[in-house]
């Protein structure tokens, strides 16, 4: 299978599980790419939120300490950097702070803006994997290198106790 | 649980910091005493989930977690950070970061059809944040079962909220809301500690 179409298979598979709801910007509306991700999902499961980066971050976090299982949807890596207190000092220092008490699940994805056919310019297609990888310590980070990837890594986002943040590549989405 | 048991406990802590036993901050309330124990006794529920800031020894032990396991983690050095699932209460010692996470926790509350609620302690500088408008017009849009308490101080370490704001935003009828003037300081005990 292709690339997104690994991506809709994980997402429908994801859809299946009573705990799990997708929130995020474009995540019930069209508007980016994570969008036609979803489209198949039933519009019950999706809630379309402000744009609050921060706002949602924390919403995710404060879900899975009540047992849901939030697919938290950023469309552009770009734009996670809005939401870094909620992700850097809350999310991933819970288990911590909190000795093991608190583990919430989040299952956040984002995407490495296209180039090609057009360019989304210097602020919507930057690669902060690594410096991500640096700051965050309880949050697994995953990139999405090839399409055989995709499915075992949402589910083991999914089966583990942690959050994991997976890493798409918009270029992907037509060449591979 | 009375005034004096919450002064007594916060006491201790105060001497047992001051003797370097606890080498983490703490932060120490006082002279809040009455506005908490009202608010806990006469509208938190023991199934509520509490969220706070780093000053929140009275509201754990207002609702509900035990004297000594608090003790004993604040002297292991988690005063910022006290925390438990029953009762269910998360502290974080990062301005308006509770917030957002008290936010998701009452939308799940919602979403599961659970009959608690979320209560959601902040200081006033938090509640002139943007973070807290989103978090007020989000909950109250949709009806979440969220309650804010505002504890009024007008400082934040030792800042002034109404200088530096240039003001102070009026607080709506539906977010709790009292004043008082803490005998400490911002953390610490006001006196010198050899550790």
């Amino acid at each position: 299978m292709k690339y997104k179409d690994e991506l809709i298979r994980s997402m429908e598979w994801l859809a299946e599980k009573d705990d799990t709801t997708f929130i995020g910007q474009s995540v019930a509306y069209s508007g980016n790419a994570i969008y036609n991700t979803l489209k198949t999902i039933d519009i019950d499961k999706r809630i379309e939120v402000p744009v609050f980066e921060e706002t949602q971050m924390g919403m995710c976090t404060g879900m899975a300490m009540n047992g849901i299982v939030p697919i938290c949807c950023f469309p552009r890596f770009d734009f996670i950097l809005r939401c870094m207190d909620a992700l850097v000092n809350h999310l991933d220092k819970m288990q911590h702070m909190t000795e093991g008490t608190f583990k919430p699940k989040v299952i956040m994805r984002t995407s490495i803006g296209s180039t090609n056919p057009l360019d989304g310019g210097i602020q919507h297609t930057q690669d902060y994997t690594d410096p991500i990888m640096r700051m965050l310590h309880e949050v697994n980070v995953v990139s999405l290198n090839e399409p055989e990837q995709i499915f075992p890594e949402f589910e083991e986002a999914y089966n583990t106790d942690c959050s994991t943040l997976l890493i798409e590549w918009g270029d992907y989405y037509n060449e591979k | 649980m009375d005034k004096q048991y919450l002064i007594d406990f916060e006491t201790e802590v105060k001497e047992r910091y001051e003797a370097g036993e606890i080498k983490a901050p703490v932060h120490l309330s006082s002279n809040n005493e009455d506005a908490l124990i009202e608010i806990f006794g006469a509208h938190i529920d023991e199934d509520d989930w509490v969220f706070c800031s780093w000053r929140n020894h009275y509201h754990a032990l207002l609702h509900g977690i035990p004297r000594d396991t608090l003790m004993d983690m604040i002297v292991r050095g988690k005063s910022m950070s006290v925390y438990s699932d029953k009762p269910k209460f998360y502290s974080s010692s990062i301005v308006g970061g509770i917030l957002p996470i008290a936010l998701g926790t009452a939308m799940s509350i919602k979403m599961k059809e659970e009959k608690n609620k979320v209560w959601c302690f902040i200081g006033d500088m938090t509640f002139e944040t943007g973070l807290f408008y989103e978090t007020y017009k989000y909950a109250r849009n949709f009806e979440l079962p969220l309650e804010f308490v505002v504890e009024d101080n007008n400082l934040s370490t030792n800042t002034p909220v109404d200088e530096t704001w240039g003001g102070k935003q009026t607080v709506p009828a539906d977010v709790y809301h009292y004043e008082y003037k803490s005998d400490y300081p911002h953390h610490g005990t006001g006196n010198w500690v050899l550790f």
